[in-house]
């Protein structure tokens, strides 16, 4: 059997001083939608975060590996450039930074980090045009600076934008569809659709069973004082759905 | 006083005893006060000490410049272009619109007509950098537009700095607005060389009724040069005087901004951006003299400050005991990104009228770390994220600028 895209192995980590994650396990293989669902505050955006180094979010003891490297000895943009993508739940708001040239630094980034040619300005946006109109992203908000007076459906499919054009083999949906009404979350839906092949991974964080019908995932995690407790198919995303986190028990 | 900057030098027109005599007057007026230091009120941030022992050399050969490159330029024909090459005005046939005179300094110090502007807009005794300009009064470009007329093109001055090792460049200008009369002037410093050198210009600013001067000001000098400015405008009623300055180069630099507000309904906006870069020094000092009633001025500053780096920002609004309803305000936002930057930041309110407006304003702060850490999850590297962050900081700013076409000349920072 071929290497996991990503393996977590006992991870222990805090923010600040508040222990977060603790003995966490998961591993998840090129091809595959995993789904971890958790009550607020359990520290799902913090997994997000530590994955994604961010600061002051300290990883205690344990191993990550991604394609079967150290993640966690690579800064922030370097673990974009080997391919791994936050979806953030709260997307940041950059006033004065153009949304195109944004873009087009993050785009030309990651390529030039793979050895791959940068774009010039006319073949990126003849690529942005055409990614943009799939989502229904209008040329307007193009021109805006990065998140600013989006609405929430607008920022989600701005993340959305960015994972098409940047490429990713491992996207962390960290509630995509929160803030976002139904028909932006179709629209979103069928925008990672396509972007899922044999080859990439998404581990989607949400609350709700809707966005898991939409996207389909192969395995369901519950994910409850910083462990995974239970694992399961799309069911079990019924089961919460239908009653809660509460009857599943903590393994400590 | 013995700095090497103060040289005994023959200069071009030093036989004309008019020319002499305004020569002498600014030597007369730095002798007696001679070159600020740290205790000196207005100075106590800014460090000249290094600059006022450098020997520099002047130019005394050619009284305009001859350089083969300018005669093939590529002009923009969006703006009517002036050259300077080395402290040199590059002399040529200009195709000037009515109403509009460009008179190389030399002959204007002939001219009975421009004789009341120099020296008039600012007192020699109280700006030593100025009064060593007026030592060696002779660069510089006169600018004069008749009663009610405007340019359908800004006015751009090229100051380029390319072969000036070890010279100090010392140019004065005269811009004159009569009744009505609208201008775009822009003045872009830019140095294509490694020179070490020190430029002092002089702008003395005359702005008569119900004219209108936007004045913008790109300062890109090399980070191993010197730059001391001072702009000076009088102003009558009803005028404006709209100034925006982009401090992003040499090793030390200060910008100065005298403004009077001699007459009624007169009003004056100074904007400036700044990026102290690391290892150097810059200085924007302004004076806003509310000398009547009714009179209006607007100040806002946007910085950035790089490790080791110095700013200086002093912003002062003088309200004279007679000039009520009066309006002065001074807002300045710095942006660190790093400890060891240093700010020093001076406002001043000097208020002698009841019945005025007046308000000052500061802020500093650090990069934002959310926005760093969305830029760089992206893959963008930190430098770069860096980079894309500081420029914003400064675009709230520059986005001011009302003119798209002169807007694109202030980006594409360093
Ligand atoms: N920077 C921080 N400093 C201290 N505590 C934090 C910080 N960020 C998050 N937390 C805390 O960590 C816990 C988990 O938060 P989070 O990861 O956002 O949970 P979830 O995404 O599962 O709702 C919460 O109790 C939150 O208050
Ligand atoms: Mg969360």
């Amino acid at each position: 059997m071929s290497e996991p895209l990503l393996e977590i192995k006992d991870l222990f980590a805090r923010v600040g001083d508040k222990e977060i994650i603790k003995g966490l396990n998961l591993k998840i293989n090129r091809g595959e939608i995993h789904a971890i669902m958790g009550p607020n505050g359990a520290g799902k955006s913090s997994l997000s975060y530590i994955l994604s180094g961010k600061d002051n979010y300290e990883v205690t003891s344990g191993k990550v590996l991604f394609k079967g490297k150290n993640l966690l000895s690579l800064s922030t943009e370097e673990r974009a450039h080997a391919g791994l993508f936050l979806s953030m739940q709260s997307p940041i708001e950059i006033p004065g930074v153009a949304v195109s040239n944004f873009l087009k630094q993050a785009v030309n980034s990651v390529r030039k980090a793979n050895n791959e040619p940068e774009l010039d300005m006319l073949s990126f946006m003849k690529l942005l045009k055409t990614e943009a109109q799939k989502l229904q992203i209008s040329p307007e908000m193009l021109k805006r600076f990065v998140n600013v007076g989006f609405s929430g459906g607008e920022k989600k499919r701005f993340e959305t934008l960015q994972m098409a054009l940047l490429k990713p083999d491992f996207c962390i949906l960290d509630e995509i569809d929160s803030g976002v009404d139904i028909d932006a979350l179709k629209t979103i839906s069928e925008g990672i659709n396509t972007l899922k092949n044999e080859n990439n991974a998404f581990l989607i964080i949400t609350h709700h069973e809707q966005l898991l019908q939409q996207i389909v995932p192969d395995y369901v995690h519950i994910f409850a004082d910083g462990q995974i407790i239970k694992t399961g198919d799309k069911t079990l995303a019924h089961e919460v759905e239908e009653s809660g986190y509460g009857k599943f028990p903590s393994k400590e | 006083m013995d700095s090497p900057l103060i040289k005994n030098v023959n200069l071009f027109l030093d036989d004309k005893p008019s020319v002499f005599a305004l020569r002498n007057k600014a030597r007369i007026a730095l002798d007696s006060i001679g070159f600020p230091t740290l205790k000196t009120e207005a100075w106590k941030y800014t460090d000249i000490k290094e600059l006022i022992n450098k020997d520099f050399n002047i130019n005394t050969e050619e009284n305009t410049c001859s350089h083969e490159c300018c005669h093939h330029h590529n002009e923009d024909t969006s703006f009517i272009e002036i050259r300077f090459c080395n402290g040199k005005l590059h002399v040529e046939e200009y195709n000037m619109p009515e109403g509009i005179t460009l008179t190389p300094l030399p002959l204007a110090l002939f001219d009975d007509d421009y004789k009341k502007y120099f020296f008039n807009a600012f007192n020699l005794e109280k700006h030593p950098f100025a009064a060593l300009n007026g030592l060696y009064l002779e660069q510089g470009i006169c600018i004069h537009i008749e009663k009610n007329t405007s340019l359908n093109k800004p006015i751009l001055i090229k100051y380029n700095q390319k072969d000036c090792d070890n010279l100090q460049l010392s140019i004065h200008n005269l811009i004159i607005l009569e009744k009505g009369a609208k201008l775009e002037l822009i003045e872009d410093f830019t140095s294509a060389s490694e020179n070490t050198y020190f430029t002092n210009t002089v702008n003395e600013v005359y702005l008569k009724t119900e004219s209108e001067l936007t004045h913008y000001k790109i300062q890109k000098e090399n980070s191993k040069s010197y730059h001391i400015a001072l702009n000076a405008i009088k102003q009558q009623e009803k005028s404006s005087y709209k100034q925006y300055y982009l401090s992003d180069g040499a090793k030390l630099s200060r910008q100065e901004t005298l403004v009077n507000l001699d007459q009624q309904n007169a009003n004056a906006e100074i904007y400036s951006a700044y990026k102290a870069k690391k290892n150097c020094t810059t200085d924007i000092t302004t004076n806003i003299n509310h000398l009547v009633e009714n009179t209006n001025s607007n100040q806002y500053a946007k910085g950035v400050l790089e490790e080791d780096s110095t700013a200086v920002f002093q912003g002062k609004i003088h309200i004279a005991p007679n000039a009520v309803k009066t309006s002065g305000h001074q807002l300045h936002k710095a942006l660190y990104l790093s400890d060891s930057a240093k700010l020093n930041c001076k406002p001043e309110l000097e208020i002698y009228a009841d019945d005025v407006k007046c308000s000052h304003g500061a802020s500093c702060g650090e990069l934002d770390k959310e926005q760093l850490f969305y830029l760089l999850s992206r893959g963008i590297e930190k430098h770069t994220a860096i980079k894309l962050l500081t420029d914003a900081h400064l675009e709230e700013l520059l986005s001011l600028i009302p003119n798209p076409k002169i807007k694109e000349l202030f980006f594409g920072f360093e």
